[in-house]
């Protein structure tokens, strides 16, 4: 049946993906050599993705993966033993670190939990570019195929191939090890592994361009990978609160876009096609987190997110607290996108023309140069202060700085419906 | 066979003399042609252009190439857009022609050359 075989592909899938960090770090741990493990993992993951969905998932997935991946590691390394001998820096070198527990009880699942934690800091190796780390993030942590990162980031096969080798190649050349990092680093480290995470999520959440479902299949990773951090290191608040930020923003998305694939804002959705689940979870976990630790970005990001997620209508919502958390936010994370929030939440308490006034702090911000997003804003406040002929050019020049196309037929939108000419006599269409 | 149909103009020119309900036309159009085209298999690759005002034009000047900022074309025969489609040459016209019936503007179809890519698997 058609249906149950989907299941079933669903499953292996899931469970593909859950053991691919385990089995790489089993495979590190035994063998060093972070490179060619990861190649060995990702084509173990390839032959199962081919033949447990025919022949059912083995008895014991994980020691199957580990077989193969094994053999794989061997046949490559006599495949270019030759060379393999004349190199003599071997990073990562087993030799330095404690040999695998044993492969049961409570000793292998702390090692499995301490090597998905060490490959996602590995990945995220600050001698990285940031696409860079998504993609071996989301193949070696992720466990997804060079094939399914490429049509999500809608790139061809063979770039994600070559970003992956050269970032191997990079974590080889920087002499990185299969070690967590110790502090202070490990508190730096872990600002870029929740950046990336944040990244990966952003990509899937804000580029409406291309198939929809392959987008979401991002965010759903990002959320996936950020609960895996957060289960693995419960007690970091920025965790937690990246984690319900994704959550409480993820909600929404099904409402953002009209059955036309048009943008519709904020104000303008049917919040009851908000996903209740994802806004009760969200909640709960930011609940259980402000006020354990340090309340950095994420948190005050998330907790803004809740209290949109929380207003029934959009006239309900609560402007002033929004306002003091961006306040707030404003000095821990001082930035133009920043400024531009908090001049929407500014003109929403204060009215239009304190939103316009903060938003001109923005004009020579040289960081602005490229985005359409203060024009944007500022088409919104001025079409509120109800100063049209100002807002159409807004709007206008808005929609000729952006290269999202939703968003530009959007604005190009917005700026006609303030100037309703009647059809010229004689049409020049485009010209 | 493969030709590219390129449209040409730029946001701003348009927005002067149209409706709204006309953009909105225009865009379910060229939205669901473009859906349509994808899901036939007929689409090899099609982009939108950032609007032409956003464009920088290199140009031979004193013995140096210097870029400004600009299209090099005027905006109404500045590259939009365009679709390459593996399709007849007769096909790639009705494609086209779809278009310009609502936006009375012209489109061009070209075919692409071959022999430059590289071997089909």
């Amino acid at each position: 049946m058609a249906a149950g075989a989907v299941n079933t592909d669903h499953r292996i899938g899931d469970l593909l993906r859950q053991l691919a960090p385990q089995v790489l770090g089993t495979l590190v741990r035994r063998h060093g050599q972070f490179d060619a493990c990861e190649d060995a993992v990702q084509e173990a993951l390839l032959a199962a993705a081919l033949q447990w969905p025919a022949e059912g998932a083995p008895d014991r997935p994980r020691s199957w993966l580990l077989t193969v991946a094994g053999r794989s590691l061997v046949d490559g390394w006599r495949a270019d033993s030759a060379r393999r001998r004349r190199e003599t820096v071997v990073a990562l070198d087993p030799a330095d670190h404690p040999p695998a527990a044993g492969p049961s009880g409570a000793d292998r699942h702390d090692t499995d939990r301490d090597d998905t934690l060490v490959l996602l800091f590995l990945c995220c190796h600050p001698a990285l570019s940031p696409p860079s780390q998504l993609a071996l993030t989301l193949r070696a942590v992720g466990g997804l195929t060079t094939a399914q990162i490429a049509a999500a980031f809608l790139v061809p096969e063979t770039t994600i191939a070559k970003r992956i080798s050269r970032a191997k190649q990079r974590i080889r050349s920087a002499g990185a090890r299969f070690e967590l990092p110790t502090e202070p680093e490990r508190t730096e480290r872990l600002g870029v592994v929740l950046h990336v995470l944040y990244l990966v999520f952003n990509e899937g959440y804000t580029t409406s361009s291309g198939p929809a479902l392959q987008r979401t299949d991002l965010t759903a990773e990002a959320i996936r990978l950020t609960r895996l951090l957060d289960r693995l290191l419960p007690g970091e608040a920025e965790v937690a609160g990246l984690l319900a930020l994704m959550l409480l923003t993820d909600a929404r998305r099904s409402a953002r876009t009209d059955a036309d694939g048009r943008i519709v804002p904020l104000a303008e959705q049917r919040r009851q096609q908000w996903d209740a689940a994802a806004i009760a979870e969200g909640r709960a976990i930011l609940t259980r987190t402000l006020g354990t630790g340090p309340v950095g970005p994420y948190q005050l990001q998330a907790a803004i997110a809740a209290l949109h997620d929380e207003a029934p209508t959009a006239e309900e919502t609560d402007w002033p607290q929004i306002l003091a958390l961006y306040d707030v936010l404003s000095h821990a994370a001082p930035g133009p996108l920043v400024t531009l929030s908090r001049a929407v939440a500014l003109a929403m308490v204060h009215g239009p023309t304190a939103g316009l006034a903060l938003l001109g702090t923005l004009d020579t911000d040289d960081r602005m140069d490229h985005t359409h997003r203060l024009e944007a804003v500022r088409a919104h406040l001025l079409e509120r202060a109800g100063d049209i002929a100002a807002a159409r050019d807004s709007y206008l020049r808005a929609a000729k700085m952006t290269a999202n196309l939703p968003e530009q037929r959007y604005l190009a939108l917005r700026a006609a419906k303030l100037h309703h000419p009647a059809p010229p006599p004689h049409a020049d269409p485009v010209g | 066979m493969k030709y590219m149909i390129m449209m040409f103009g730029g946001l701003g020119d348009t927005m002067q003399t149209r409706t709204p309900e006309w953009i909105t036309g225009m865009q379910q159009l060229m939205m669901k042609l473009d859906t349509e085209l994808k899901e036939a298999g007929e689409v090899v690759a099609g982009h939108g252009l950032v609007d032409p005002s956003q464009a920088k034009t290199v140009r031979f000047h004193n013995g140096a190439p210097v870029a400004t900022d600009g299209p090099f074309a005027e905006v109404k025969e500045s590259l939009a857009g365009y679709w390459i489609v593996e399709a007849s040459e007769e096909r790639a016209i009705e494609i086209a022609s779809q278009v310009v019936a609502y936006t009375e503007y012209p489109m061009e179809v070209r075919r692409i050359m071959h022999g430059d890519e590289a071997p089909q698997l």
